[in-house]
């Protein structure tokens, strides 16, 4: 029997992706025309939403969970891109510049190609652990972004202990790695999934002893709690009042994260790619998919723990008074009052302004044609109305200006990562084991007794005065 | 504590479900190809793999390891002692400072005989 002669198999790859599409969209048109000609429609909409009241705990769950889920894809193209553009840039190269403006889609593309591409299974391997392995270390990565505090208020799980948990999840990534090592029959593998091992539970004892000095300032495991400790200007942030335990952290995340120039785990001139050489296909783009948004994840959690995670730099609150900004705004608008004008204002006007900003683009740069103008015009004009919808959800919603906060440093802390992987040479195995040991646990130890001695003292102060 | 339990478990099982159904749909459209038996043999830079693979490797990994689980039982003790030490202040300093010796001589013995400097 060839391939040939199953109907699926004939199919192009934008074929197997688009019949199933069309499928289920012709399914639900049928399923929602039956419902709205047999006249349920409105008990079942008022079916739906006392349902969904009488169950907010699992509703929140579920939105939380798919939210986390979906948003570690943009996360993780991101990151993708930085590494081309950046290191390319580093490079005195151009990078992607074809598919995109500035070559933005690339990342996209090559999630793509990995998702087409086969996926194959070495004979020798163990196929369950194998399978498994690319699961259990994405898992490990993204359950961290559970607890993590994105905004005030914006949160999966405010857990009591998120510290502890965030670390002890972290941790299980080395289980993936040693599965994945292991099951691929490969001496390569083996070697890289060890190293991955060794490397990683030697750097998960500073980065867990550089944190200590900051739940002793605290006094609580909890991540919104130690955010909000670091509230006020940026010389509150963790960072001033712990630069040891601050440096410490970011070597050693730099280290759990396994990027360069810690990456012995997966050492290209040494042994091949480590525990990835066997993998393909989608398996493999879990792998890489689960190191891009660890480097988010270990930079969200250093702006967290020392940069502040939400707070501004600077309060602004004073800024907006003296230009006589009150918050929060209150817009009171009605769209029923409006009417058939409402269809007027959403439909003409947008459209209007389109012509309106094309006709002047064109006679501003007479080369470009019609065309081009008009999509410059329409971008403009996106960019303008959620410029003026960013403006004031940042005003009135007090998350919307913390999650640009967080994301800003956390984003730029992700970039630096990048940076480091451009500018610095890999080290060789036996100093990443002696800095670990020799050098950062000791230092840790001694950051945490400076910082509780410093504590006695305050203390004493407080009471002698 | 239950909704701890139950988002850890639920999250877990989302994630699982995702990473799934992805591999999934890539298997639905991904071409699949057989070949000769090389194609199954691992990739050890081109030459067919002799020997056996799950063996014996380096011992150095198994100390580190168990350094490590000395030093993480460590750190359960420090994190829940700096979290009530804004009641213990200079009683509480000394304690730990003689439980963290005692493990820096142990660190101190490994270092001496040479476990630290890998081989």
């Amino acid at each position: 029997m060839t391939s040939l002669s199953n109907p699926w198999n004939r199919l192009t790859l934008a074929g197997k992706v688009i019949v199933p599409l069309v499928i289920a969209l012709i399914g639900v048109t049928i399923a929602l025309a039956a419902v709205w000609l047999s006249g349920f429609g409105p008990w079942l909409i008022q079916w739906l939403l006392d349902t969904l009241g009488a169950n907010i705990g699992i509703v929140r769950f579920l939105i939380a969970t798919t939210v986390i889920l979906l948003i570690t894809v943009p996360i993780a193209f991101l990151n993708i891109f930085f590494e081309m553009k950046i290191i390319a840039f580093v490079n005195l190269r151009v990078g992607p510049n074809r598919t995109g403006p500035w070559g933005t889609l690339a990342s996209v593309v090559h999630g793509l190609k990995v998702l087409a591409k086969e996926d194959f299974t070495p004979t020798g391997a163990d196929v369950p652990v194998f399978t498994l392995a690319p699961a259990v270390i994405f898992l490990a990565a993204v359950m961290t972004l559970l607890v993590v505090p994105f905004a005030p208020g914006l949160f999966a799980f405010d857990m009591e202990i998120g510290l502890i948990y965030f670390f002890a999840v972290g941790g299980l990534s080395v289980i993936g790695l040693m599965m994945a090592g292991w099951a691929s029959f490969n001496k390569y593998s083996l070697l890289g999934g060890l190293r991955a091992a060794a490397g990683m539970i030697s750097y998960e004892l500073p980065l867990i002893l550089s944190v200590v000095g900051i739940v002793l300032l605290t006094g609580s495991l909890n991540l919104t709690t130690i955010v909000e400790d670091q509230s006020g200007s940026f010389l509150d942030w963790n960072i001033f009042r712990q630069p040891l335990g601050a440096m410490i952290f970011f070597i050693a995340a730099t280290a759990e994260g396994s990027r360069t120039p810690f990456d012995l785990t997966e050492a290209d001139s040494e042994i091949v790619a480590g525990f990835a050489t066997e993998y393909s296909g989608m398996r493999f783009g879990f792998l890489f998919f689960a190191e891009y948004v660890n480097v988010f994840i270990l930079s969200a959690m250093t702006t967290v723990l020392f940069l502040g995670g939400w707070n501004a730099p600077l309060d602004i609150d004073p800024l907006l008074n003296f230009f006589g900004i009150a918050t929060p705004v209150t817009v009171v608008l009605d769209p029923g009052s409006l009417g058939f004008g409402l269809l007027g204002v959403i439909a003409i006007v947008p459209p209007v302004i389109t012509l309106i900003l094309a006709v002047a683009i064109r006679m501003l740069i007479p080369t470009w044609g019609f065309l081009r103008s008009l999509v410059v015009a329409f971008v403009l004009l996106n960019m303008l109305v959620v410029g003026l919808l960013l403006g004031w959800l940042a005003i009135n919603l007090d998350w919307v200006l913390g999650l640009l906060w967080f994301l800003i440093k956390a984003i730029g802390l992700s970039a630096f990562f990048v940076l480091l992987r451009a500018t610095l040479p890999r080290v060789r195995v036996d100093e990443l084991m002696g800095f670990a040991w020799k050098w950062l646990t000791p230092a840790a130890l001694i950051n945490i007794f400076v910082t509780a001695a410093a504590l006695i003292v305050v203390k004493s102060m407080e009471g002698g005065l | 504590m239950t909704s701890a339990l139950w988002y850890v478990l639920g999250f877990a099982f989302a994630g699982f479900t995702f990473v799934f159904l992805t591999v999934g749909i890539s298997w639905l459209i991904s071409h699949r190809h057989r070949s000769d038996r090389h194609k199954g043999l691992p990739y050890e830079s081109g030459i067919d793999t002799f020997g056996d693979t799950w063996g014996r490797f380096g011992l150095s990994f198994y100390i580190y390891a168990l350094l490590f689980v000395a030093f993480d039982i460590e750190i359960i003790f420090i994190v829940l002692w700096a979290l009530v030490y804004g009641d213990l202040l200079l009683g509480g300093f000394i304690s730990m400072l003689l439980f963290v010796l005692v493990l820096l001589v142990g660190l101190g013995y490994a270092w001496r005989k040479g476990v630290l400097t890998w081989k």
